[in-house]
């Protein structure tokens, strides 16, 4: 299990936490304007929240993650209005500055070559370390010491390509905060988890103290664990705020067209509002005795 | 069982000394290893040579140059081999998969062609033999590969499979031409240039080791400085980004690198292929995948490999000399199936 005893905040010691503002941000790819894949979306994010992005596939949550990170599309892609980290334009940012205050854990890819967890994690020190340089003590006692803290010391020097999905998933993370980033960003982190690993993975991105955008799909667990959502829905932000103002059964019809029923539940002592969500799920279909696909079991 | 991994350099290191004094007492010409070593290490500082004039002309022109350019040969391919596939994230691509084996082959071969064609008494004439002969044609042909790969591939090359895609086509492209020129030479030039399509060691001399020594230290040395990017782009091209690694500037530059090492040596020794493909897969198999290791022992090894194939190439057959290029790949390939099987039963 994951050791969330020790509530480190992995950010670069002199930096204030980040606070995100995005405005008035379109995306559109390709030269037709019906290719918009953002439109228009403002919203801020304040220092060290959870923010869940959600929305049905291809309401452009991944597109707002790229847009917050600078992504360079290979096709001709026309960006307008900008985000903002701590005031400052990410766009303006050079790359290597942007790298260091913004960390991004994309879903995992095959890798080619055989690779040790140690060396994934060596990797987030490239944009603080010159290109001509060697891994310094310092540096090995960093990766070490958050190793330690998400408990990957065990296959630190095992291939990466060895691991599970959830370890995989634990190793990104924890290359993330070598880079000791100010904001945190991650595509679907919970994608291919076990309910057992989802939560995992979810607590301890809650854990680290620093400014996290993540896309998620399950509305129930975006629920249990994000302090905001913002909530897309054709390149759109429909809804923005706490997850009990944002996730109601109406919402959710608009949005994913399925029904549901949502629970809100109030803790009598802490007044901490949380939500349930059941989704009404047309009953399975039933095989009449003696049709085809009766026969063929 | 894994060997250390500095234990492992020491011994990969050794053999190549050793192999380099051993291939020189190797050929028809009988030398002893004694007298290798008494050529290498005393004769050229003091005058009391146990060699005669004769031993000594054999070792220093005609086999030293042969190994050193062997070394140098099958050390350059081997680790721009191990760049492109760490740069591709593919592990099939070589110089020959990217077409520039074969650009490089149709430039020297059409330099050669005009050497020995209607066109030769005008070059010599004219003193252009200088600018124009087979390693500016070949560095041109290697160009040119590369220049139609990027135009095919599109702007910047920025898709990793439309690269790869462009570089078989130019390869296909490049060797139909090549073996056009051949077909219309006459048959002595055609033998010539079948010949030295199929690479040999055979005839350099201390001089044209230089540029390939050149070729092969620099590029090395630019692999080396850019290998923490490298690194970083082998797990993936968007988190590469990300980390502020500048993804297609870096590949450009590792591709123009490799092109300009792979189209020197093919001008000095002529199309040797598998090597690059695959030196740096047994590399992995030894020392694992870490990438500066993987290009310190694909040196080391691709220079070994290189040296014993071409004493193989003169001993196989009494008083003939096998082109390296057969050698290589069947033995190359051999070896593969060895070591693939080995690991499949493990």
């Amino acid at each position: 299990m994951v050791n969330q005893s020790s509530n480190n905040s992995y950010t670069s010691g002199d930096a204030e936490l980040a606070h995100i503002a995005v405005e008035h941000l379109s995306l559109t790819i390709g030269a037709k304007a019906t290719n918009a894949i953002l439109r228009d979306i403002s919203f801020a994010v304040e220092c060290g929240s959870l923010v869940g992005i959600v929305g049905p596939n291809g309401a452009g949550k991944s597109s707002l993650l790229r847009a917050i990170y600078c992504h360079r599309y290979d096709q001709p892609a026309s960006l307008a209005g900008q985000v903002m980290i701590a005031g400052h334009p990410v766009h303006l940012m050079s790359r290597r500055e942007r790298a260091c205050k913004i960390a991004v854990v994309l879903q995992e890819s095959a890798l080619p070559f055989e690779v040790t967890v140690r060396e994934v994690l060596a990797t987030g020190l490239t944009p603080r370390k010159p290109l001509l340089s060697f891994t310094s003590k310092d540096d090995t006692r960093l990766i070490e010491g958050i190793a330690a803290d998400l408990d990957l010391t065990r296959f630190i020097d095992r291939d990466f390509g060895s691991l599970s999905g959830g370890e995989k998933q634990r190793v990104l993370i924890a290359r993330a905060l070598v880079q000791q980033p100010q904001i945190l960003l991650l595509d679907e982190p919970t994608n291919h988890l076990d309910i057992q690993h989802q939560i995992e993975t979810l607590s301890l991105v809650r854990s680290l103290g620093v400014t996290v955008l993540l896309t998620i799909h399950d509305l129930n667990m975006a629920a249990a664990y994000c302090d905001q959502l913002l909530v897309l829905n054709k390149g759109q932000l429909v809804a923005n705020g706490e997850p009990f103002q944002v996730l109601t059964s109406e919402l959710i019809q608009d949005v994913f067209q399925v029904a549901a029923d949502v629970a809100v539940i109030r803790n009598t002592y802490t007044h901490e509002r949380r939500i349930r969500i059941a989704y009404d799920m047309p009953p399975s279909r039933t095989i009449a005795p003696g049709s085809a696909g009766e026969r063929r079991k | 069982m894994k060997m250390p991994y500095g234990l492992t350099v020491a011994i990969t290191f050794s053999v190549l000394c050793l192999s380099v004094i051993g291939a020189a007492a190797q050929g028809a010409f009988d030398l002893s290893l004694l007298n290798v070593f008494q050529g290498v290490i005393i004769c050229p500082w003091t005058n009391d040579c146990a060699l005669s004039p004769i031993e000594q002309q054999i070792l220093t022109d005609i086999r030293l140059p042969r190994i050193f350019m062997a070394l140098l040969t099958g050390a350059g391919l081997s680790i721009t081999g191990a760049i492109l596939q760490s740069v591709t994230r593919n592990p099939l691509a070589d110089p020959y998969l990217f077409g520039i084996s074969s650009g490089a082959a149709l430039g020297a071969v059409l330099a050669m062609s005009a050497f020995t064609g209607a066109f030769s008494g005008f070059l010599a004439a004219t003193g252009l033999s200088v600018v124009f002969n087979v390693t500016t044609g070949a560095l041109a042909g290697g160009a040119l590969s590369v220049f139609l790969m990027l135009t095919l591939a599109g702007k910047s090359a920025v898709q990793v499979e439309k690269l790869l895609l462009s570089g078989v086509a130019v390869s296909f492209m490049l060797s139909a031409f090549t073996s056009l020129v051949i077909y219309y030479s006459t048959p002595e030039t055609a033998a010539t240039l079948l010949f030295w399509l199929m690479g040999s060691f055979s005839g350099s001399n201390w001089a044209d080791l230089i540029l390939p020594l050149l070729a092969v230290v620099l590029g090395s040395g630019l692999f080396f400085i850019f290998s923490r990017w490298l690194v970083v782009m082998q797990l993936g091209e968007e988190s590469a980004a990300t980390l502020g690694v500048p993804v297609h500037k870096l590949r450009l530059g590792m591709l123009l690198v490799c092109s300009a090492v792979t189209a020197i040596l093919v001008a000095e020794v002529g199309g040797i292929g598998f090597v690059g493909l695959m030196i740096p897969h047994i590399v992995r198999l030894l020392v694992g995948g870490q990438l500066h290791r993987v290009l310190l022992m694909s040196l080391l090894i691709g220079a070994t490999f290189m040296i014993w194939v071409d004493v193989l190439a003169h001993s196989l057959l009494q008083d003939q000399v096998l082109p390296v290029g057969i050698v290589t790949s069947a033995l190359g390939s051999l070896f593969f199936f060895i070591i693939l099987k080995q690991r499949q039963s493990r």
